[in-house]
């Protein structure tokens, strides 16, 4: 049972040899064909390579996190890759544009990606999402069995504590949200407030979204030539957003300065467009209401000195980057810590994992155990079922010690002696360990995992 | 010997903040306000023991109104508290309420005016009952107000601007913060005003004239006057944010001076013996 995770992200391959691969992905019918296609890729004896596989593909990143089956130990992570490799970039593939990780470095690069701290913006909340939507894709297609759903819990899991014990994803790092975050330092809430836009812009755009995404509603645009403000309005936003946007007149804008509670600023003009002496009127009909204005422009359109007025919040596009270059280092900071947690999370799934190798151990000494009790009791217990009830309560009995030993010494590098030793003593030859066919060895696999448990 | 009992939420109240001197900030702020909450609930109980006892009665002794006066704090805030979802304030408000309780246990022994009329017994207790709860919600409006000041720098300098401070729920921003003060004062002015009245016919009933020119007089007309305006300045005007925090902020700041300076310093000016 290794863990194979063959991928490219922003890191190790440049955005072109993304979008190669992400188009090959880009529809669940694409991802479902793929998925199958690593099922069932074989050795030369006709053994299937991948018992397991979930397919993750973001704007960053595309990977393959597997399960293998025994018979892909030692080459076979390499063959897959190559395969990959080679299904997407075709005979041109280079070597490093995936990545490969086993085992113990793939629990770990799976961790970190879910909690986010193998992303671009370390923090980024999507990820997680992402991820768990493409578990789910593999459920759906049944290409996850029992142990990538152990791992991905486990990875959620990991996702949760992070973002729970560390301040990772706390403070905003893109300028549309840092600018609703600032709204909501000093607004209650943003329902019932109107927002002022003027300007049309990308910036503009992405900030209008995520004041949406947070609930405003009435949202004024106020463009110097209404017909583009139209056309920005039509391509930009959807039709579910557009009912909250209503376009105006520019020359009228003016009018509904007092009734603004927010007001973002992005034309091209050269000169201040909101000027001290506007300003000041506006907050007296207000009755000192608080208005939070937003100058994304550049050069400025809002006179900095309204800053002074009271109950008056101005933030130009340097102050937010100032804020935003401070909150990029307080995530890597948390990130360290964060590292911690992941740490954890890894010991503990391998812990889990190893003491999965001394299930055939257990299956065999439970069956030895098996056999001798039938064979002494058949002479003194005739009826079968009630024979079985014996010889089942009595193997439970004789193996609870021995089994919770076989349990601990898994964990630890030294008791693999001591496994050896039991199997000599109980002369559990290989073929007994390996002997049984798929479907029982799963049926077992599962029994076990919950004694183990 | 019931007024040890009044170190007990003191003891919770001092303990609950140090979880908070831990690094897992959201839990240990989790468990720093179940504590407190226990204190409150400790508090709470010890009240209905003392009125289950004596009854909240005139004569008895002053440390019991600074008990009640801590209670009646702690209960306003815990309810603005879990209804603007700003639970937050207690961080702050709670030092105050230990260093009353503190208080009422180090306080000597000072009688309430012991001889006087029963009507007038009745009406010195509502007297102070009204002044403690009106001053308890101008207490919550000066602790909010010192947020809003201590905030509104933050974004207008745009220094030192962590967005996402630990604990803040939505509860941080200054529109909350200016509503919370201006409910406090809606709330806490006629209790006031009514209790100040009631000690205007209290001052005419015992000392034989209405007006008796007395420090604490003085001082509680102007405190009154203050909050006067700034209510009618709210209302009229539409005055928020800063000013009228600033405002809260020095009528609770004339509310302790004159608090201290009557009870404590100079018991004869407000007529104790």
């Amino acid at each position: 049972m290794d863990i194979l995770i063959v991928g490219l992200n922003h890191k190790s391959a440049e955005i072109g040899e993304r979008e190669t691969v992400s188009k090959k992905l880009l529809t669940v019918e694409l991802r479902q064909d793929y998925t199958y296609k690593l099922l069932d890729l074989k050795d030369e004896n006709g053994r299937p390579f991948v018992k397991e596989v979930v397919v993750l593909t973001t704007c960053n990143r595309s990977e393959f996190i597997m399960n293998l089956s025994s018979c892909a130990q030692g080459k076979g992570g390499h063959i897959i890759k190559n395969y990959i490799a080679k299904y997407f970039f075709g005979d041109a593939a280079e070597e490093n544009i995936f990545y490969m990780y086993l085992n113990e470095d793939a629990v770990r690069h799976l961790f970190s990606v879910a909690s986010s701290l193998d992303s671009m913006v370390i923090g980024e909340p999507q990820i997680l999402g992402q991820l768990k939507e493409a578990y789910n894709e593999a459920c759906k297609f049944k290409s996850s069995g029992r142990f990538i759903n152990k791992l991905f819990h486990k990875a959620f899991n990991c996702a949760k504590t992070v973002r729970t014990e560390t301040r990772i994803s706390a403070s905003p790092v893109s300028v549309s949200y840092a600018a609703v975050e600032l709204s909501k330092k000093i607004f209650n809430s943003l329902e019932e407030k109107k927002v002022l836009l003027l300007g049309a812009g990308e910036m503009g755009k992405l900030t209008i979204k995520h004041f949406i995404k947070y609930g405003v509603q009435n949202i004024y645009i106020a463009n110097r030539t209404k017909e583009n403000a139209d056309k920005f309005v039509e391509e930009s936003f959807a039709a579910a957003e557009r009912e909250y946007l209503k376009v105006m007149d520019f020359s009228e804008y003016y009018k509904l300065l007092p009734q603004s509670d927010i007001v973002l600023c992005s034309t091209g003009s050269e000169d201040y467009v909101l000027k001290y002496a506007d300003i000041l009127p506006v907050i007296k009909i207000r009755k000192q209401r608080p208005l939070f204005l937003i100058d994304i422009s550049m050069p400025r359109n809002i006179d900095p000195e309204i800053n002074k007025i009271p109950n008056v919040y101005l933030f130009d596009i340097d102050d937010i980057g100032k804020m935003i270059e401070g909150n990029i280092e307080i995530r890597k900071q948390e990130a360290d810590a964060a590292k911690e947690f992941v740490e954890t999370a890894v010991k503990e799934f391998m812990n889990w994992k190893e003491s999965l190798n001394v299930v055939p151990v257990i299956i065999s000494l439970r069956k030895k155990v098996k056999d001798i009790l039938e064979i002494e009791l058949s002479g003194y217990i005739g009826d079968k079922k009630e024979k079985d009830l014996v010889i089942n309560s009595l193997t439970n009995k004789i193996l609870h010690e021995p089994t919770m030993l076989i349990k601990k010494a898994s964990a630890n590098p030294e008791g693999a002696n001591s496994i050896e030793t039991l199997k000599a003593l109980f002369n559990l030859d290989s073929e007994d360990l390996t002997g049984t066919d798929k479907r029982g060895e799963d049926e077992n696999v599962g029994k076990y995992i919950k004694l183990i448990k | 010997m019931l007024k040890e009992l009044y170190l007990i939420p003191v003891a919770i109240y001092i303990f609950s903040y140090i979880p908070l001197l831990f690094k897992k900030e959201k839990k240990m702020y989790k468990l720093f306000l179940s504590l407190i909450y226990t204190g409150f609930a400790v508090q709470t109980l010890i009240f209905f023991i003392f009125l289950s006892v004596k009854g909240l009665t005139v004569p008895v002794h002053i440390d019991r109104f600074v008990f009640f006066n801590a209670w009646i704090l702690m209960f306003i805030v815990v309810l603005f508290g879990l209804f603007y979802k700003a639970e937050y304030i207690l961080l702050y408000i709670t030092p105050l309420v230990a260093l009353n309780l503190l208080v009422g246990f180090f306080v000597p022994h000072i009688h309430i005016k012991p001889d006087i009329l029963n009507t007038d017994r009745t009406i010195l207790l509502t007297h102070i009952v009204l002044i403690l709860i009106g001053d308890s919600f101008f207490a919550l409006a000066f602790i909010v107000s010192l947020i809003y000041i201590f905030q509104e720098r933050k974004i207008k300098s745009k220094k030192n601007l962590k967005i996402l401070d630990i604990n803040s729920g939505r509860g941080y921003n200054l529109e909350l913060l200016d509503s919370i003060n201006y409910q406090c004062l809606k709330i806490g002015f006629p209790f006031i005003t009514l209790g100040i009245v009631m000690g205007i016919y209290l001052s005419g009933s015992l000392f034989r004239t209405f007006i008796i020119v007395k420090p604490i007089e003085i001082m509680s007309l102007i405190t009154w006057l203050i909050y006067a305006v700034l209510l009618h300045e709210r209302v009229a005007k539409g005055l928020r944010g800063k000013r009228a925090a600033i405002f809260s902020v020095a009528g609770f700041l004339l509310i302790l001076f004159s608090l201290s300076f009557s009870f404590y310093l100079f018991p004869s000016f407000h007529g104790f013996e």
